[in-house]
């Protein structure tokens, strides 16, 4: 008994110094080893050679031509209403008019752009996680014994890893932070907290292991501005802070997330709401005011969309971060959906489910771009600002721009856009009719 | 090819009209899937989330088409509750493009189905006449959304189109004559010569699942 008790301590032990030596010391310092660069290769090897095998493994003969998953999956007939509906006839109004709404009403019903934003991106070819093997049939032995072989290594031997990684991260972030919040406020207190929170960022990362490229980090947010991103997942917060200090904008949770907050903002100036606070917009406003009017004080970080999203495209931008003044550094997060798919489905999805399918996927690859900064014009009001801030995420990311609300999620569409195609037709009618 | 889904795949194409192909099977499946939020009907309620739906002005009358038991093909009539993949498949099946190996036949067995189901979208009260009434339903839903057009005009649009389609129908009427309505003959006389296959589908695109090397 004893004998057993001392060989797992022993072996305990030499794990825990590995992943010490290897893993946190090297995120502490901010240096890289080179595994995660070596793990990711291979598998891209791997990757490869199983889209090889499937295209073997099918044998109708496939069509030079591929058209994106993401793009949909009928044919839009994009010809405007005025086009298809003419009438010869000087009749104001034929039964064929009904054609075009009908047509509209059941392409809608097909396929419409806004649901398809809310459920995960579609997958060109199997990357061998089972979750995505939707469309993908058996093609051969050797491609289910690597599958197999799949399996094993993320369950038994990264799912582990993974877990004490995000352990150590969070349990350093809570003891480090409480520990430099003791101190009194002066610019050590201020450094010391950048490398705790730098520190377990990097943690943290590694143990999704992430890899992520960033782009154009001469435009890195700078202090007392405000710096807004596209939002995908929960874990867009670490992607950042692992390149740089921001203070948080969120609402209080509670439990362990709360305990977190409690914990980071005695050493850093993040901005907590209490849940009763955030219906009051002014006050919301009137506090970031005030943080970003300080010049010493670290880039907020907000994601304005306000809810998850696919990743494929960016949806309406709430203006309330908009109206606050203050230079805005837009930022750009892409992820690579190969490696692992890091939308969150909330409605699918809790979060510890969540954070399962992502610490048993193969990697979260993703790239950053840093944009340059935007202020407001003098003729641009809130909306039109967000918008144009917006756009140049969209067009830097590639990703499509959608003008609904991601609160379509849960909410209806509202009755003054229904309203618009009927005004639109009886327009017409009116025009070419002889009605008074 | 084995397919590697559940119990619930989706049934075999349908004889008439001419099969879809198995992949856009599939696709409509998921998006049955997602409509009936995993549940093996849908309900009219289902269509409320769609939000590009809800700008069209005849969204009522499309709801209604998928569960008019007419278009279902089934002998009774009046309204289903609630229909399964297969009903699904059968409404979608009345927006198919034309293929190019049909004969003279098939095109026409094609054509009068599209229409019937235009038909029934008009027809709403189900006694195979299209009644000025009903007429000026269908125009007046179509301009609801303008305040500035007045019911009066709405239904002066409405009045005029049926004389139109009455002329056509039964040509000049006495004055004491009264038009009792469209019958399905008559609706097709009027079509006649008048292209709508190419107006009434909807077209899938060849997305292919297997692709490129990265």
């Amino acid at each position: 008994m004893e004998d057993v008790w001392s060989v797992v301590l022993r072996v305990g032990a030499a794990w825990m110094s590995l992943v010490f030596a290897l893993i946190v010391l090297p995120s502490a310092l901010g240096v890289s080893l080179g595994i995660s660069e070596a793990y990711l290769w291979v598998l891209m090897k791997t990757l490869e050679w199983a889209t090889i095998r499937i295209e073997k493994g099918v044998r109708k003969p496939q069509p030079q031509i591929k058209t994106s998953a993401a793009n949909g999956i009928i044919e839009r007939d994009e010809t405007p209403m005025e086009k298809e509906i003419v009438h010869p006839h000087r009749v104001d109004f034929e039964f064929s008019d009904i054609f075009y709404f009908c047509r509209k009403g059941f392409e809608a019903i097909v396929e419409d752009e806004v649901t398809q934003r809310f459920s995960s991106e579609e997958l060109v070819s199997w990357n061998l996680l089972t979750r995505t093997n939707v469309n993908f049939h058996y093609i051969s032995l050797r491609l289910t014994i690597v599958w197999v072989i799949g399996v094993i290594v993320r369950y038994c031997f990264l799912l582990p890893l993974r877990i004490t990684l995000a352990a150590i991260g969070i349990t350093s972030m809570i003891v480090g932070t409480t520990i430099v919040g003791q101190l009194p406020n002066s610019s050590v207190k201020n450094y010391l907290s950048e490398v705790v929170h730098l520190t377990c960022s990097r943690i943290l990362v590694r143990a999704l292991s992430g890899t992520i490229h960033y782009h154009n980090k001469e435009n890195k947010p700078q202090k007392g501005g405000i710096c807004v991103a596209n939002h995908t997942s929960p874990i867009d917060a670490i992607i950042l802070t692992n390149d740089g200090c921001y203070a948080m904008v969120g609402q209080v949770h509670g439990g362990l997330m709360g305990i977190i907050q409690r914990a980071t903002v005695k050493a850093c100036p993040h901005v907590w709401f209490e849940r009763s606070e955030v219906k009051d917009r002014h006050l919301v406003t009137k506090r970031l005011r005030e943080h970003v009017a300080d010049k010493n004080k670290l880039p907020i970080l907000i994601f304005p969309e306000g809810t998850c999203i696919n990743n494929t495209s960016v949806m309406m931008f709430k203006k309330g971060s908009f109206e606050i003044g203050g230079t805005i550094y837009p930022v750009a997060i892409k992820y690579d959906p190969k490696f692992g798919d890091a939308f969150w489905n909330s409605s699918k999805y809790n979060i510890v489910s969540y954070l399962l399918r992502i610490m048993t996927s193969w990697a979260i690859v993703c790239n950053v771009w840093y944009m340059p900064p935007m202020v407001r014009q003098e003729d641009e009001d809130a909306v039109q600002f967000a918008n144009r801030v917006r756009s140049a995420i969209a067009h830097q990311g590639g990703l499509t721009e959608l003008p609904w609300d991601g609160g379509l999620k849960r909410a209806k569409v509202k009755d003054t856009f229904k309203e618009e195609q009927q005004k639109n037709f009886s327009k017409m009618l009116v025009r070419n009719g002889s009605i008074g | 090819l084995p397919c590697a889904q559940d119990a619930r795949t989706p049934p075999s194409p349908l004889s008439f009209p001419p099969p879809v192909t198995s992949e856009q099977i599939e696709h409509l499946h998921r998006r049955f899937k997602q409509l009936s939020q995993d549940q093996l009907t849908i309900r009219k309620e289902n269509f409320d989330s769609i939000p590009d739906l809800e700008f069209n002005p005849i969204r009522g009358k499309i709801v209604h088409a998928f569960f008019d038991k007419r278009n279902l093909r089934q002998e009774s009539d009046g309204l289903a509750d609630e229909i399964n993949f297969e009903d699904f498949l059968t409404i979608m099946s009345y927006f198919r493009p034309i293929e190019m190996n049909m004969d003279e036949e098939q095109l026409d067995r094609f054509r009068k189905e599209k229409l019937k189901f235009l038909f029934h979208m008009y027809d709403s009260d189900h006694d195979g006449k299209i009644t000025l009434q009903e007429y000026r339903n269908v125009v007046e839903e179509l301009l609801s959304g303008n305040p500035h057009l007045e019911k009066e005009s709405a239904r002066s649009i409405a009045d005029g189109a049926m004389m139109e389609a009455a002329s056509i129908c039964v040509g000049q009427m006495g004055p004491d004559q009264v038009y009792e309505g469209i019958t399905f003959e008559d609706f097709l006389k009027m079509w006649q010569g008048i292209d709508i296959e190419t107006k009434m589908h909807v077209r899938f695109l060849n997305v292919d699942t297997i692709a490129h090397c990265y």
